[in-house]
């Protein structure tokens, strides 16, 4: 038997805004998570004395990775430049938006549910969230640019596109909230 | 009275699911990126143990959540939703994600199983070695880890533009998933 469970009523914007904040959502929660693991990871494992050890790269495992001798050696250069790219305050200032951020993701998924239902809070909610994750890429692209050209390459684009998706979902939520409202 | 849409347990654990299963993809990359394990270089140590830790937990939130499916089945989609031929391919499509998922994760377990490295659940349970360290068991389980992890991708992509496709004809399929 059907019953009126799901709600059928929803706007067809807050439907597209609602999916599309899910899907970014949950693809913006694993970066961020993976953001939050890398600066983890990496100042805990460097040496001590600040000077990388010579790369172990035996034979069976370079043919299991499918990488060659050089490669594998430049491994070890590449985690050692992001280290010394990296001003003592990076990592923890990048640490603590990462996981503001991580939360604040899976926050949209929440809420772009809500606005597939339509939910009584779901828009006001949205542009709370939205305006968050774009106020974590500000700050994001604000640490990155104060940092050096090394890590400004690795993150700089990805930061300024999520902040340009961010204000577009803001935006859309804000256009929605507004045409609801002039047609009641 | 049957309900519409799915269980709420089915939508939380399918959520959870989906960002685990972003977050292994994408941290992944990261980690092979890594230099290769030695006495003094650690780096990969924390990101593989989280990979499998995630992995194994996985499998397990995916047999609670079909547990889930299948005790409280939601109802058919309306056919002004999805036509029956349709909804056969969708129920194939799902099926083979979560065979997928079973596959890749059971894959990569026994892929690490044939190393020298052991598996600690979460860092608290040790589970007991079922094989010797073997390098071409390692590569052969790797190797399928690898390609179906790509091939799992390849359907969620599929997945997505589906939900999106839904999504942009505000038919009462995308609320299926989305019961708050």
């Amino acid at each position: 038997m059907k019953t009126d469970d799901i709600n059928s009523s929803t706007p067809n914007w807050a439907s597209i805004l609602g999916v599309v904040a899910i899907v970014l959502g949950v693809f913006l929660t694993a970066m961020h998570g993976t953001e939050t693991m890398k600066q983890l990871v990496i100042p805990a494992n460097m040496p001590v004395s600040g000077e990388m050890p010579e790369a172990d790269c035996p034979l069976d495992e370079l043919e299991e990775e499918g990488i060659s001798l050089a490669e594998c050696e430049f491994l070890v250069d590449h985690v050692k430049g992001i280290a010394l790219s990296s001003p003592d305050w990076f990592p923890s200032t990048m640490m603590t938006l990462s996981l503001i951020g991580m939360l604040l993701a899976f926050a949209s998924v929440i809420v772009g549910g809500a606005m597939v239902n339509f939910t009584s809070w779901s828009t006001t909610s949205a542009i709370v969230i939205f305006a968050g994750l774009a106020l974590v890429d500000l700050l994001q692209f604000a640490v990155v640019v104060n940092s050096g050209p090394v890590l400004r390459d690795i993150y700089l684009w990805s930061v300024l596109l999520w902040f340009l998706l961010h204000l577009m979902l803001l935006v859309g939520a804000i256009a929605g909230r507004d045409h609801q409202t002039a047609q009641h | 009275m049957q309900r519409q849409g799915f269980n709420r347990a089915v939508v939380v654990l399918h959520w959870l699911l989906a960002v685990s299963i972003f977050f292994l993809f994408i941290s992944s990359w990261w980690m092979m990126a890594l230099p290769l394990p030695s006495q003094e270089l650690q780096f990969r140590a924390f990101p593989f143990q989280l990979h499998k830790n995630i992995g194994i937990t996985l499998v397990i939130l995916l047999g609670i959540m079909l547990y889930m499916r299948f005790k409280y089945p939601p109802a058919p989609p309306l056919e002004s939703d999805m036509s029956p031929g349709m909804h056969k391919i969708s129920i194939l499509a799902h099926a083979a994600i979560y065979g997928l998922i079973f596959f890749v994760c059971i894959s990569g377990y026994l892929s690490s199983a044939h190393t020298r490295w052991d598996t600690v659940f979460w860092w608290l349970i040790k589970f007991p070695r079922i094989a010797a360290a073997d390098e071409e068991m390692n590569e052969f389980w790797g190797e399928l880890h690898t390609y179906a992890a790509w091939i799992l991708l390849a359907l969620v992509a599929i997945h997505i533009a589906a939900a999106v496709y839904h999504s942009f004809r505000n038919d009462g399929i995308i609320r299926r998933m989305m019961r708050w």
